[in-house]
């Protein structure tokens, strides 16, 4: 019997009710299925109000969905064995401005059940991973923004948690900043933690991610590796040509998607079926081809069609 | 240490950095002593004087600084979104707000044995007589403090602290008339004004129960047994605002 999977999420509807008379609603997410192993880095990317923290606070039992059902360790998030498994850190985390940082790492420790020498050793280990511990013994309402993330990053991973749940973990840092956090997801990922984080930003998730899902208001519109989803789009080849100017190559009828004259070379882009016919006609007219290679869409790209996708279809949002 | 200790003491420690419960603190010991200042005026009734105002002052300032910090107590947490760092732990919500609420107490409870001490010394320094009642009056204050703190509480945990606040307030003056409303109200010939009266006297928490201030400054004698079962109400009604705001609280998103 394999363990069960750090993450299962069913049918996971969740509609907001808003207003004095809760007489407005907001569909914040519909239907999504998820599902993590163990060891995995997964990225849920989406623009904003795309659902992912609520996805993120229903795992950690702070909203009730209103339909489906998630499972931490194939416990429900209400149980707080599976909790007791988990270190989150919330969007623009809020630790207690009035302590010091060890002193909230140290709470967090007792809140998860550690004590004495234990705690007081791993309250330390943790201050030094996050390079706080210099900085351990000032109040939080000093820190910077980095500081807190990072403060906040080691009151999660203080209870040595076998996935670790990070909502928008390097939005608003520095790039220095941001660089300390993806290491330190890096360097987890080497302990063999599984993380769950969201973002919104690309490149983080090319840097970390095994596996992502691509949500769009509510809904999951492409999930996959991230190699799979950016191969899945490659339908293009791109070619260099040398020795033939660009007025030639135009002139032999077929369909350039991009073509950008270089200083003694021509960029090309062409359909993966126009291709052949187009090496044919250079080489025939003494060109060179010196690269080959099919045009790989990044994942902003990809990203950006989903959200254009999405924008056709239905969505969710307000309803009412 | 257990989790829910640790939210205790550090509700606790949250108090002591704050500056408003310091000062709180600092004028009420300074109000304690300056009811000395009255001595020279009323040499006659001095040890009604020292009993009225000294107990007067404990009493107001305890009672405005339970109300301050029983509101704020989990509105606050709301607010500043330090709650999301809090209730994820694997740690009930029930077992949140009680211990929230326990750090709270002790916070209380510490200002109000200095505020205690130092009453009972300027007593014994002008060789005033401290009567069982004077202990009463300060014991059974310390029970109208749980319970208009759990109202506090109840409130912070889904409205804003000025609102709990307020409500509050109205509670410990209407709480104090709700016995006399009781009263009234019997007298009435209409039922329903009878039942009204009995409706407001149940709803709200009798807090003249509490009140042993006049025994002690008239030295009245009191009963344990009174004591006993006003003791008894405070805590059975804390428990019930208690159980209510952790029903509430445990269906509540935080979004
Ligand atoms: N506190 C809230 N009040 C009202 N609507 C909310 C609240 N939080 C989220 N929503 C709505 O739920 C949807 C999803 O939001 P959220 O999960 O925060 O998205 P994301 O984290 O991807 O930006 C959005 O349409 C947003 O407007
Ligand atoms: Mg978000």
């Amino acid at each position: 019997m394999d363990s069960p999977s750090p993450i299962e999420i069913r049918n996971l509807s969740k509609t907001y009710r808003l207003g004095f008379l809760m007489n407005r609603q907001v569909r914040a997410l519909q239907s999504l299925d998820l599902s993590l192993m163990p060891g995995q880095v997964y990225g849920l990317l989406g623009p904003n109000g795309a659902g992912k923290s609520t996805t993120i606070k229903i795992l950690l039992n702070l909203v009730q969905p209103s339909e489906g059902e998630a499972r931490l360790f194939g416990l429900p998030p209400s149980d707080r064995e599976a909790r007791r498994r988990v270190g989150y850190v919330p969007e623009n985390p809020a630790p207690y401005e009035y302590l010091t940082g060890r002193e909230f790492v140290t709470l967090s420790g007792r809140l998860n059940g550690l004590s004495g020498k234990e705690l007081d050793d791993r309250v330390s280990e943790v201050l030094g991973m996050v390079q706080m511990t210099r900085a351990a013994n000032l109040q939080i309402r000093r820190y910077s923004k980095g500081m807190v993330q990072r403060v906040a990053l080691a009151q999660a991973l203080v209870s040595k948690p076998a996935l670790l749940i990070l909502d928008e973990p390097t939005s608003g840092l520095d790039p220095v900043g941001r660089r300390q956090i993806r290491d330190l997801i890096l360097e987890e990922r080497h302990r063999g933690t599984t993380v769950l984080f969201c973002t919104h930003i690309i490149p983080d998730v090319e840097a970390l991610c095994d596996r992502v899902a691509v949500l769009v208001g509510g809904r999951r519109v492409r999930e996959g590796s991230v190699a799979e989803l950016v191969s899945a789009q490659t339908t293009h080849v791109e070619m260099t040509v040398e020795g033939l100017p660009l007025e030639h190559i135009q002139a032999m009828g077929i369909t350039l998607e991009m073509a950008r004259p270089l200083e003694n070379r021509v960029l090309l882009h062409v359909r993966e079926s126009d291709a052949q016919p187009l090496l044919k006609h250079v080489l025939e007219q003494g060109g060179r081809v010196t690269q080959l290679h099919p045009a790989r869409f990044s994942l902003e790209e990809l990203f950006l069609r989903a959200l254009e996708e999405a924008k056709q279809g239905p969505v969710g949002g307000e309803i009412s | 240490m257990g989790p829910f200790i640790a939210l205790a003491l550090n509700g606790f420690r949250e108090a002591r950095r704050n500056r408003v419960t310091l000062l709180v603190a600092i004028f009420a010991l300074a109000m304690l002593m300056s009811t000395t200042l009255v001595l020279e005026i009323t040499v006659g009734t001095f040890d009604r004087v020292i009993t009225d105002v000294g107990l007067g002052a404990m009493s107001l300032m305890l009672v405005l600084l339970a109300i301050f910090l029983s509101s704020g107590l989990i509105s606050r947490e709301i607010e500043r979104r330090t709650i999301f760092l809090m209730v994820s732990k694997p740690l009930s919500r029930g077992a949140f707000l009680v211990g929230r609420l326990a750090g709270n107490m002790l916070t209380v409870t510490v200002l109000q044995l200095l505020m205690a001490a130092l009453f009972f010394a300027m007593m014994s320094f002008y060789e005033s007589p401290i009567s069982p009642a004077h202990l009463a009056a300060v014991g059974m204050l310390w029970f109208e403090l749980w319970v208009l703190s759990a109202v506090g509480f109840l409130m912070s945990s889904f409205s804003s602290q000025m609102v709990s606040a307020f409500v509050t307030v109205s509670v410990y003056f209407a709480g104090h008339l709700s016995s006399d409303i009781y009263k009234l109200a019997s007298k009435s010939e209409s039922g329903a004004i009878q039942a009204l009266g009995k409706a407001v006297y149940y709803v709200l928490p009798d807090l003249s129960r509490f009140n042993y201030r006049p025994h002690a400054t008239y030295y009245a004698p009191v009963t344990s047994s009174e004591l006993l079962s006003a003791a008894a109400y405070g805590m059975a009604f804390t428990g019930v605002l208690v159980a209510l705001a952790v029903v509430l609280f445990n269906r509540r998103d935080f979004r």
